[in-house]
């Protein structure tokens, strides 16, 4: 099932077992590069409230790739790579801004490129008093920045280098789409972004994120306030390729008695503790619906979170195989009053780096990377929801999810071989 | 375009030389600022909310956000419960590393006074070390109080923590 190769390392056993060495191993890094993210999927890229007006940017990843997400004059986005067309230096240095004129010009010999990424100008092109400069036959046309192929879906920008990927509307699909639709139907405001540097490979976060068994358990804060208990009605769904998941969570049909029971072995369950000052509980719910906790994810690396009143994205950037950076962007709805916005910051201290639920997803991270260290002829259990068909489960007592994404995973990394 | 990272803003002006301050006040303070170091160092985290003031702030703050004018906190506990509540979940709840911490406080530099609040800042440079003994710069940054005298104690009015490392080493469970 396993092998001693990591290189070689696939899930195994209807993707109910997961090779250790998928999370340390360089090669299967280096595979990931070329057939998740520059493979046939689309990758998040930012938000286009974020760059509003006309030459602003701001800069995203793809995989490990830097990339330049630009709006044109004319009110489209345009991507490229932030690595310039001449000798690969990293063209754009701050993280967001405005480009003057409309142009991005490279620090090192000063090639000018637009923000759809075409070539204006090289200085020196003709040399220097009759001698030197470029070739006679340099086109400046074939030498614009490498770009992707951009789509928004409700204002989320997403990219691929892939030109064989169906439309994003199509690859989000619609068991996917009427989450975002849910929460973007409203204009949304950027309140922050968050980074965490977590020392841990990617897909351990993508694994987390795809385990409601973990939650209630894992974070006692939550659990014991009632923003996510295990007996609260959940539901685990999956798109057709099953890389894609939502899970939900909603305060309905509960009853505590079975709570205790749950319980009863957990010291960490505190149903006695009280919080001193409970007033960060005090917002209005945002819909009517009574979820209080849901998660999505978008193949390979875009989760969409609300945990009570925040709503969040969450993209996972691999800076090598044992750590990446968590970056969140923290959102409010335009339409919030006083009162909504300060309830919103003050659940800040839900989420984000220091937030009692996700700074335990950190931690959950680097045990597991730590604990799987040099442990190539091992494998994960996943079982937990069982080890039938990969389908959608009415329970939050299911690892089916992490069972989705490895077989999606598996597809693509199997097929660019 | 000047392309380096905007500096953030520093006050202008100081009490520092100013006799009006007087010296007492001004080892009063650095004393103040080295006891809370020593309070989370030596992990006397139940001690910790004592430096605070019933209705006081306790935030940290991302450099990026603060320098883009973005309101999202990392950490906002807006009352001396709320800080507490965090000691209790430090200590019965929360799932986070086991590491010794270390504060280095330095150029406290005293900003004005103004209706028995004073304003101060100070930078900070906080260690992680693990259980093996590794040590890891965790965070540096800059502190922003607000400082008031109570019942003879000076306490913090707020305290605003303003992370340039704001690529967070994997979280942060532990106050700085
Ligand atoms: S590398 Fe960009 S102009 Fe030379
Ligand atoms: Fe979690």
């Amino acid at each position: 099932m396993t092998e001693a190769n990591g290189a070689a390392a696939v899930p195994g056993e209807n993707f109910t077992r997961v090779p250790f060495a998928l999370f340390s191993d360089p090669a299967t890094f280096a595979r990931e590069r070329d057939a998740l993210f520059r493979g046939p999927t689309w990758n998040y890229l930012g938000l286009a409230v974020e760059i509003p007006n006309p030459g602003d940017y701001l800069l995203g990843y793809v995989g490990d790739v830097q990339v330049v997400v630009n709006r044109t004059p004319a009110g489209g986005i345009a991507a490229f790579e932030n690595s310039c067309a001449h000798r690969g230096a990293q063209l754009v240095r701050r993280t967001r801004g405005n480009a003057a004129q409309h142009a991005h010009t490279c620090p090192y010999h000063q090639w000018r490129f637009d923000t759809a990424g075409a070539l204006l100008s090289v200085p020196q092109e003709h040399g220097v008093k009759g001698k030197g400069g470029m070739p006679v036959d340099f086109d400046k046309r074939r030498h614009g920045l490498r770009t992707l192929r951009v789509e928004t879906y409700k204002g989320l920008i997403f990219g691929t280098f892939a030109p064989e990927v169906p439309s994003l509307y199509d690859y989000l699909g619609p068991k996917i789409r009427p989450e975002i639709d849910r929460i973007f139907d409203r204009p949304v405001v950027v309140l922050g972004h968050w980074r965490q540097a977590i020392p841990a490979n990617w897909k351990l976060y993508l694994e987390n994120v795809k385990d409601p068994y973990h939650a209630s358990l894992l974070h006692l804060y939550h659990t014991t306030f009632g923003i996510y208990r295990a007996t609260m009605s959940g539901r685990v769904i999956m798109d057709d390729t099953c890389g894609h998941s939502v899970l939900r969570t909603a305060d309905i049909g509960e009853n505590p008695t079975e709570m205790k029971a749950l319980y009863k072995d957990i010291d960490k369950y505190r149903p006695d503790y009280k919080l001193k000052d409970p007033s960060l509980f005090d917002t209005k719910p945002d819909y009517d619906d009574r979820v209080t906790n849901m998660i999505m994810t978008v193949f390979p690396n875009l989760m969409l979170g609300q945990v009570a009143s925040t709503f969040q994205t969450r993209h996972v950037r691999p800076k090598g195989v044992d750590s990446f950076e968590l970056y969140w962007t923290y959102l409010g709805f335009a339409s919030d009053d006083a009162a909504a916005r300060e309830g919103r910051l003050r659940q800040a201290n839900f989420v984000g780096p220091a937030g009692y639920i996700s700074l335990e997803d950190g931690e959950a991270g680097r045990l597991v990377q730590r604990g799987t260290h040099g442990l190539n002829d091992r494998a994960s259990v996943v079982e937990m929801g069982g080890h039938g068909a990969i389908a959608d489960q009415d329970t939050l007592a299911t690892e089916v999810a992490v069972r989705g994404f490895w077989k999606r995973y598996h597809e693509l990394m199997r097929a660019a071989v | 375009m000047n392309d380096r990272a905007k500096a953030a803003p520093t006050p202008a002006g100081s009490l520092n030389s100013d006799p009006a301050l007087g010296a007492d006040m001004r080892t009063a303070i650095e004393r103040f600022l080295i006891e809370y170091a020593r309070c989370l160092d030596e992990d006397r985290l139940e001690a910790w909310p004592d430096f605070f003031l019933a209705d006081a702030c306790y935030q940290v703050l991302s450099r990026e956000n603060v320098e883009h004018g973005l309101p999202a906190p990392i950490i906002y506990h807006y009352s001396r419960g709320m800080i507490e509540d965090r000691v209790t979940s430090l200590r019965d709840a929360l799932t986070y590393e086991p590491v010794y911490t270390r504060h280095m406080v330095s150029n406290v530099y005293v900003v004005g006074v103004e209706a028995g609040v004073y304003r101060v800042t100070s930078n900070y440079a906080v260690y992680h070390t693990t259980v093996e003994g590794r040590t890891d710069l965790y965070s540096v940054g800059r502190y922003d109080d607000a400082i008031v005298v109570r019942d003879g104690q000076l306490k913090f009015k707020t305290r605003t923590v303003i992370a340039d490392t704001f690529a967070i080493k994997n979280n942060m469970a532990l106050p700085l």
